[in-house]
């Protein structure tokens, strides 16, 4: 996007433009009612201003943000707004004061506020927008936003060419399927090109149900016509007439904004018969999935769509036989995105980035004990360490980052000593892990690996469909010896057991959730076989984690006798006279940690 | 036609075969559990395993492509049909003492075929109609004891003494414990007996007999 | 079976509800492709699937109740038990269950054990910088209200605060 139009949309027409961000996350801090007291300010003092609804720009640790532009002003971020700040910070701001401020958007003129650059910041400056460039700038809902920005440009460049041609540029650009497995985008597009059918579809995978993971959301909340552009362009190039886009029901806000998008673009001539004049017919349809784990995997996916359960054996793969039997193209949100990109602004700025095997940039979710929690595009093939480390902010005051678990139930966790790896398939692939969906769940000293591992055996064994063996009783049998270890009745013969039996599963599994379920398992045994033997063996939990082997000990000097512990326990567990040092009865103690909270003078500690 | 290559064996398949009509076709034979030809075929108990050109499949679903190479046993193989199968049993409910099939069935000839050690000796004595020694109330080690052994004990009217180890299906011990409840074998012998298998009971075990004395 | 348990399958389904499914079948129209969009459209309006009304979806869409049931079963988002006037959903994810989510939900089970108030476990919501989330639903309006970084205790106070407006 050129300087001039981002400024022009930042700016508007009136004095005075608010940005207020409305998407899934923002709301959930409260950006509703920053929204309305926003408008509240505005009518009471009457200044000739606008609020502009935009995407969310992906750093979540400052929601609730916004940026006001005002006139001969500098854009400025404003970070963890409530409602109440509004009326100061709007105050000041117009009395050129913008102390308070968290950035500044960009600079218009050489005066200095105080106010660091956003571009200045670790967390924005090594991070290269490619799809994500609108993402917080743009008015989701509006496609006359879209098409100011450069959309739908791609599309009638992708229109003007044969489809063979079409897919020769996406073979060029080395785009690979950001979904997971990152298998070449051009050849999936190829091989359904080529199979002959007097109907083919085209589907856009939204299902995104990894724990720690929603750039999907964030995309499709904040630029749905980006992901339409690449839908129809993916249409045109393999010859389908019929596209849906699956998104999971509960994200009902995504699932809005892409159904009104697809309507605006109808209207516009984007979709429909004759697109653009020319002889190529398209309709899409948004399809609100009931939500399960394994619709991500693409038979699944398409036998959701046909009101079905479960996916089946491969091959026919879906681009050969798929929905209702035609040759069907599935692809995933990002990489749509990234299709429309790359025909806007051309092949060159794609491959400018990446490395050898996989161009481009990949969007990904850093979450967990990280002081700045987002999402972060960055090139593929940055470190680990990069990404954790200055572009999140590494671990909060006073912890250590232990690990960090790449690519959800279905990946791994890296330790600490390999956070110079970089991010791309191969490489994490050969570590145990999976660049998945893209997100990355920091595990500070606080966090027990077996325990980490016990839980994404839980997700796995509660999403298995049950159709295949190893995945329905396998995982079953998985959990169950984690459970035991992670109660402290483990034997040292159950980490053997662990490690052939996740193999076996991996190897002999029906579809790719089975297939990768066991990876936190055996990518913890392989990295943190100590805790495992320090479960086992010493029944102790090094983290103390692990309810069945912490107990809550008041410690009877700093004791003063209160009783708040007494009345927060859930359990009736402490007894104690008024002033006299209380005593938890271990046995009825339930570990919920309540104690530990509310005690004001910290005298309660675990062991 | 399309050329496959079975364990050295090239041999001619229609086209949209699947990998398991080509092993027929070549005289080889692989376990398999759930696939019914034409009335079931799903590929979801993954014991009937090959390695295609080196990956993993299973052969009952998984179609043949020219040229491929096809190996139906090797060491690997041969593991993973074993824990597959070991999961099978540990959902089955293994109670051969009391069942109709007396002996006859798809998992018992399995586990011996691939040496799965789940299966009791109940499911052989049975097959030669002979009287059940526990239902006599006598301690027999029957429903504890890896099946193979041809059942000399019971042919000779004696109890099993257990010679061939001890059932490795956690869901076995549970039945098998009620069964001798049931009929009335006192815990004490049948502590006795079992010390066939360990010379001090293991915990886990002795927490099981507790258990189910004690409901 | 019982008698008891006879007349409590055996009750014959309410004409408005009866209506309300044929309405929706007939939006959608009669197919098992609908199948899913059908069941989420009841769900709306019911807050769960009772089994009478499936064996009605059943014999409209003639596709058999154990698909439906297949169907119903398989994905998280329907309910084939009553809830109660409030509905808990404790964010399981990776971030949330890291800081303790699996603490506040116990916490939460223990407070509302006698209030017509259902704890569930959820997926992730995505808004894993606020973890420990808690979504309520109210069943009664549909508003949903989002609870971030949880402890025990304040999931305590947010059981009491929802138990106190509970229409006896």
């Amino acid at each position: 996007m050129s300087k001039y139009s981002l400024h022009e949309i930042i700016y508007g027409h009136h004095d005075l433009r608010v940005h207020v961000p409305i998407s899934s996350c923002t709301l959930a801090t409260g950006a509703q009612e920053v929204y309305r007291a926003i408008e509240d300010y505005i009518k009471r003092t009457g200044v000739s201003a606008e609020i502009h609804r935009v995407g969310c720009m992906g750093l979540c640790f400052l929601d609730p943000w916004i940026m006001i532009a005002g006139k001969n002003l500098p854009p400025a971020i404003y970070a963890n707004v409530k409602p109440l700040d509004v009326e100061k910070i709007l105050d000041r701001y117009l009395s050129e004061d913008l102390s308070g401020a968290y950035a500044l958007r960009f600079r218009i003129d050489d005066k200095d506020y105080g106010i660091p650059l956003l571009d200045d910041k670790p967390e924005w400056k090594y991070q290269v927008r490619f799809v994500s460039r609108n993402c917080g700038i743009i008015d989701p809902e509006s496609i006359d936003e879209y098409i100011r920005t450069g959309g739908y440009e791609g599309l009638r460049k992708a229109l003007k060419m044969k489809p063979e041609e079409v897919i020769e540029v996406v073979r060029k650009s080395g785009l690979r399927g950001r979904g997971g497995a990152g298998f070449p985008t051009w050849l999936k597009w190829k091989i359904t090109y080529e199979q002959k059918s007097d109907e083919k579809y085209v589907i856009c995978n939204g299902d995104e149900g990894d724990p720690g993971a929603f750039m999907n959301r964030l995309l499709a909340e904040s630029d749905p016509h980006r992901v339409v552009e690449g839908l129809i362009i993916a249409a045109y190039a393999v010859g389908a007439t019929k596209g849906y886009i699956f998104v999971r029901a509960e994200k009902p806000l995504m699932a809005d904004r892409l159904e009104k998008a697809v309507v605006e673009a109808r209207k516009k001539g984007f979709l429909g018969e004759k697109i653009l004049g020319t002889s190529f017919n398209f309709d899409i349809e948004v399809y609100r999935s009931a939500g399960a784990f394994v619709c991500g995997e693409e038979t699944a996916l398409i036998a959701a769509i046909e009101g079905r359960a479960r996916p089946r054996q491969r091959p026919p793969y879906p681009a050969v036989s798929g929905l209702w039997g035609k040759p069907t193209l599935v692809n995933n949100v990002e990489t749509l995105a990234h299709v429309a990109t790359i025909f806007q602004v051309g092949v060159e700025e794609f491959t400018k980035y990446g490395t050898e095997k996989s161009k481009g940039t990949k969007m990904f979710c850093v979450t967990g004990a990280v002081k700045r929690t987002g999402v972060y595009e960055v090139p593929v093939g940055t470190t680990i360490k990069k990404l954790v480390y200055e572009l999140a902010g590494g671990p909060i005051e006073g912890r250590k980052v232990k690990a960090v678990q790449v690519g959800g139930p279905s990946g791994g966790c890296i330790p600490f000593n390999l956070f110079d790896l970089e991010l791309d398939y191969e490489t994490l692939q050969a570590y145990g892990a999976i660049m998945g969906s893209g997100g990355l769940v920091v595990i500070d000293d606080s966090g027990c690996m077996v325990n980490v591992a016990k839980y994404f055996t839980d997700f796995t064994l509660a999403e298995s469909c049950g159709k295949c063996l190893p995945c329905r009783v396998g995982m079953k049998i998985m959990n169950d010896i984690l459970g035991r270890i992670v109660n402290g009745e483990g034997d040292v013969s159950d980490i053997e057991v662990l490690r052939d039996l996740g193999v076996s599963i991996i190897k002999t599994s029906l579809c790719g959730l089975g297939g990768s379920a066991p990876n936190p398992v055996l990518s913890t045994l392989r990295y943190f076989d100590n805790e495992y033997r320090e479960h086992i063996e010493n029944r102790k939990c090094p983290a103390k984690v692990c309810p069945k082997l912490v107990t809550y000990v008041i410690i009877n000097e700093k004791c003063r006798g209160c009783g708040v512990c007494a009345r927060q326990c859930p359990a009736n567990a402490i007894t104690g006279a008024a002033g006299k040092p209380h005593y938890i009865d271990s046995s009825k103690c339930v570990r919920c940690g309540a104690c530990l909270i509310s005690c004001p003078f910290g005298a309660i500690e675990k062991t | 036609m399309v050329k496959v290559k079975v364990n050295n064996v090239e041999i001619d398949v229609p086209p949209g075969s699947y990998i398991i009509d080509a092993i027929e076709k070549a005289g080889f034979k692989v376990p398999l559990l759930c696939y019914l030809q034409d009335l079931f075929n799903e590929a979801t108990c993954r014991i009937c395993i090959v390695k295609a050109n080196g990956r993993i499949v299973p052969s009952c679903r998984f179609p043949v492509q020219e040229g491929m190479v096809i190996t139906t046993s090797d060491d690997e193989l041969s593991k993973m049909r074993k824990i597959n199968f070991e999961l099978v049993l540990a959902t089955h409910n293994i109670i051969c003492w009391n069942c109709y099939r007396k002996g006859s069935c798809l998992l018992v000839s399995l586990s011996k075929e691939l040496g799965v050690e789940g299966i009791p000796v109940c499911s052989e004595c049975s097959l030669y109609g002979d009287l059940c020694l526990v239902k006599q109330g006598i301690p027999c080690l029957g429903p504890l004891t890896i099946a193979g052994c041809e059942a000399e004990c019971t042919k000779q009217n004696a109890p099993c003494i257990g010679c061939r180890g001890f059932v490795s299906s956690t869901s076995t011990w549970r039945n098998a414990l009620r069964f001798y409840k049931e009929n009335n074998i006192k815990k004490e012998d049948l502590e006795a007996i079992t010390r066939i298998f360990w010379p001090i009971l293991p915990s886990r075990f002795q927490n099981l007999i507790r258990e189910v004395y004690m409901q | 079976m019982s008698r008891v348990e006879i007349s409590k399958i055996e009750y014959a389904i309410e004409t408005d509800v009866l209506r309300l499914v044929e309405t929706i079948i007939s939006k959608h129209g009669c197919n098992r492709s609908k199948l899913i969009p059908i069941l989420q459209d009841i769900q709306n309006e019911l807050k769960y699937l009772p089994r009478k009304v499936l064996e009605v979806v059943s014999s409209k869409l003639g596709v058999p109740i154990s698909d439906i049931i297949s169907v119903a079963s398989f994905y998280h988002q329907f309910r084939l038990e009553p809830v109660g006037e409030y509905v808990f959903q404790v964010c399981f994810g990776t971030a949330c269950y890291l800081r303790g989510a699996s603490n506040v939900y116990e916490a939460l089970k223990l407070a509302t054990s006698k209030v017509s108030i259902t704890v569930e476990k959820a997926r992730c919501f995505g808004c894993c910088s606020l973890a420990p989330v808690v979504m309520v639903i109210s069943t009664r309006t549909g508003e949903k209200y989002i609870h971030g970084r949880l402890n025990t205790n304040d999931a305590r106070k947010i059981a009491l605060k929802y138990s106190a407006t509970i229409r006896k």
